[in-house]
């Protein structure tokens, strides 16, 4: 620290200094006039909007990751869901299906260290 | 976290105009405020390319993972650097693209030569440094936000501060009368 003030106050005295920098005249225009170029050249129609929704509906399933991702967990998890539809009623034997339906399943609530002739 | 520019950033990812002229008229004058103290007359160059970058990204920006002028200012800072960058390579064109300091036609002479010296001063740093005191001693940013602006820690940036501020007193002790001006 010299004459008084810091290194700080210094810098923020010099840079107040420094004359304002002002935006040039048609700058603001210029860059709408890029902007319109790039939104004419952008992708449009149903099928840009069609991929902006898949898009923003992957990002709210799975956030962060490229739309294949989400796709390819759904679709998976479809062929299996579809899979274990089709061949699980196969698989179970008709016999157990009668027995199930015959005997009305009994839950024991009590401990079995309890004694059982309170009850 | 609330951020005021997400909303106008999605709209003029999808195509809306307006949208897109309330963001140009918010941040374009300040960008390029910094950018020409950063490279001098490449300044609207850079921004007009920061801008691009916005347009392409701002259909898929996604609020809440970083604020947007963050986002926007480190675009502007790494355009900044990379024509630096290239500058060094071609020095002979660098010494004609300074920045302006021509001072308003009202100031007194004493004041231009003041004003020029200081720039040149503040040219002469190291560009991490020289972007370090333009955020928080020109734009008044806090240490937090300039630190994450130029993706450092604060510590860094408190580094990065003191010594810019260091460099640039001591270039700048001649100015005797300035040290002690508290207008």
């Amino acid at each position: 620290m010299n004459n008084g003030i810091s290194d700080q106050d210094f810098t923020d005295r010099a840079v107040r200094r420094l004359p304002p920098a002002a935006t040039p005249p048609g700058f603001e225009a210029a860059l709408l006039a890029a902007y319109d170029a790039w939104a004419e050249a952008r992708p449009q129609g149903w099928r840009a909007a069609w991929r902006a929704g898949l898009r923003r509906f992957a990002d709210l399933v799975w956030p962060g990751v490229p739309a294949w991702a989400p796709v390819a967990a759904f679709a998976a998890a479809l062929l299996v869901g579809i899979g274990l539809g089709t061949a699980l009623p196969f698989a179970m034997d008709e016999d157990d299906i009668a027995f199930s339906l015959e005997q009305p399943v009994a839950f024991n609530l009590v401990s079995s260290d309890q004694p059982q002739e309170d009850l | 976290m609330h951020d005021p520019d997400a909303e106008d950033v999605a709209k003029a990812g999808r195509g809306d105009r307006a949208a897109a002229a309330r963001l140009i008229a918010r941040h374009a004058p300040k960008l390029l405020t910094v950018a020409r103290r950063m490279v001098g007359g490449e300044a609207e160059d850079a921004v007009q390319e920061v801008f691009l970058r916005l347009w392409t990204h701002a259909a898929r920006w996604q609020p809440g993972q970083a604020k947007f002028e963050t986002w926007l200012y480190r675009v502007m800072l790494n355009q900044c650097y990379d024509r630096l960058r290239r500058r060094a390579t071609q020095p002979l064109e660098a010494a004609s693209d300074v920045a302006d300091d021509t001072p308003p036609p009202d100031t007194g002479l004493d004041e231009s030569i003041r004003a020029g010296e200081i720039a040149h001063a503040l040219d002469g740093l190291p560009e991490r440094q020289k972007a370090a005191i333009l955020l928080c001693h020109f734009q008044e940013r806090g240490n937090i936000e300039a630190a994450e602006i130029m993706g450092i820690s604060v510590e860094a940036l408190e580094s990065l501060l003191a010594r810019g501020r260091r460099t640039l007193r001591t270039r700048l002790a001649h100015l005797k009368d300035f040290a002690g001006d508290r207008s």
